[in-house]
């Protein structure tokens, strides 16, 4: 047989077999959590400062409380976010505790098939356990929407999730919070929002061709949001410069306004409406203290 | 002859791309709008310096301030943005014109709320000054469900009673002029820089 019919016969053959094979690798660990008692009104605010109600609620469009449907278009397709009310069929009340910890520590269904990285799960694994049972407990209050997620339009080859499973193995980098104890328990309590719930590296780390964010490009502003937007570095040095000063970054979380008098648009206009607005004033302080004092 | 003609035309030509480049590339009703925005982004620049407690409170900056802003918004605002106008350094998004009704409603809201500042000017700051505006951080759990009321989350929301707010503090009110700031530049504004 002529080489190019064995390489025709062989290629499909073998893509297939690939396909196959990632189809059935499996990713993630099993969730060890227990049915902790949880704190919803810890969980709530815990919720409100990792963006879940600001990317899980279609305002604009007169959605429902976390019934999902916001549009985010991407270079790789469009994604929508999905319905987390207690919903049983078409949101996450048919769900475990275990199931809520593996999605949100390492972006896994409970059928075993990986998350887009749009969803930012990687950050999510700085969560400890008691806040992985303080945000079940919140999301257990959430009134059950009957609207089924809508599926995302992404472009071939994205729309093969068993690629996702390639994509994890180059570049899934799970933050994992340590404290530094030279440093002051505001600084490490900002440290700790920034790396870890309130995702600032999602749009202010720049992200590669594949989506995969450039680590040693941390918080150093990024050219391409999903708005068409850009976002800033926000490194200390970065910021500094701007004429950031801690109070200042404090109220501008709170209230938008920064130090040139003007205010947050974009997609920040939504974090400090939606996210950091909410946020308690020692907490507004520690993410300040933390992204001015931080070295780099 | 017509050379003369063409080399004036040219030349007025010329002269006007110039005149649109020294203003940074901007020019007529963009350059109009932009300048606009200008003053009161200089407005909230001066005021936030005295909310956010580094410079004495001053109710008459304040009250002037609040008319500045006053006098840019409603219908001010919004005829500087005639259909399609997003040439050049523009930070205009097109969602202004398939989505007139909001972009209106948020000028009218500005409107509002700057004369609201206006007429709390007297009150001075709220002791502390901590919370979301109206909202506290403990509001998503009011209600019993994660969200609680949300009243400004919709964007423009419901109209506040002028009445109202001429009784509130007045960081209170400068905080809602700021929300409604930028929930429009949220919509409607590419984040260029």
């Amino acid at each position: 047989m002529r080489l190019w019919l064995i390489v025709a016969f062989a290629a499909p053959a073998l893509a297939g077999a690939a396909f196959a094979v990632l189809h059935v690798w499996p990713i993630g660990q099993p969730e060890a959590i227990g049915e902790n008692a949880g704190d919803p009104a810890r969980g709530a605010y815990l919720a409100r400062m990792s963006g879940c109600i600001a990317c899980h609620t279609n305002t604009g469009g007169g959605g429902q409380p976390l019934a999902g449907g916001v549009r985010l278009p991407t270079d790789f397709g469009t994604f929508y976010s999905p319905n987390l009310t207690t919903d049983p069929d078409h949101g996450i009340g048919g769900w475990t505790i275990q199931d809520f910890a593996a999605a949100l520590r390492q972006g896994v269904s409970p059928e075993g098939t990986p998350y887009y990285p749009s969803f930012p799960y990687p950050f999510y694994n700085a969560f400890s356990d008691q806040d992985v049972a303080d945000l079940w407990a919140a999301f257990k209050t959430v009134p059950p929407v009957s609207v089924p997620s809508k599926p995302h339009e992404m472009m071939p080859p994205f729309n093969l999730r068993a690629g996702l499973k390639v994509w994890r193995a180059l570049y899934h980098i799970p933050e994992t919070f340590t404290s530094d104890p030279e440093e002051s328990d505001l600084w490490n309590r900002g440290k700790f929002i920034v790396e870890g719930p309130a995702h600032c590296g999602a749009c202010h780390t720049p992200r590669n061709l594949l989506g995969a964010r450039q680590a040693e490009m941390a918080l150093h502003g990024a050219e391409k949001l999903p708005d068409g937007g850009k976002s800033p570095s926000i490194t200390s040095a970065a910021l500094k410069k701007e004429g950031w000063t801690v109070n200042a970054l404090k109220y501008a979380l709170q209230t938008g306004i920064m130090p040139n008098g003007d205010v947050f648009g974009g997609s920040m206009g939504e974090v400090v409406r939606d996210g950091t607005a909410f946020l308690s004033d020692e907490d507004r302080t520690a993410i300040a203290t933390y992204l001015l004092e931080r070295d780099g | 002859m017509k050379f003369t003609v063409l080399t004036v035309a040219g030349s007025l030509l010329l002269t006007g791309a110039v005149a649109a480049y020294a203003h940074g590339g901007a020019s007529g009703i963009i350059k109009e709008r932009m300048d606009a925005m200008g003053v009161m982004g200089d407005v909230m620049k001066s005021l936030s310096a005295m909310m956010r407690g580094e410079q004495a409170y001053d109710a008459d900056a304040v009250r002037k301030g609040a008319a500045a802003i006053r006098s840019h918004s409603g219908e001010a605002l919004t005829k500087l943005f005639p259909e399609h106008s997003i040439e050049g350094p523009s930070e205009a998004k097109p969602e202004i014109w398939t989505d007139w009704q909001a972009f209106s409603d948020l000028s009218d809201q500005l409107g509002v709320f700057a004369t609201g500042l206006e007429a709390a000017a007297d009150n001075g700051l709220a002791h502390g000054g901590g919370g979301a505006g109206m909202m506290g951080a403990g509001s998503m759990m009011s209600g019993g469900g994660m969200m609680g009321s949300a009243p400004m989350m919709g964007g423009a929301g419901p109209m506040a009673d002028p009445a109202q707010l001429a009784q509130m503090p007045a960081d209170g009110v400068f905080n809602m002029v700021a929300q409604t700031c930028s929930a429009c530049h949220s919509r409607f504004r590419v984040e260029k820089k």
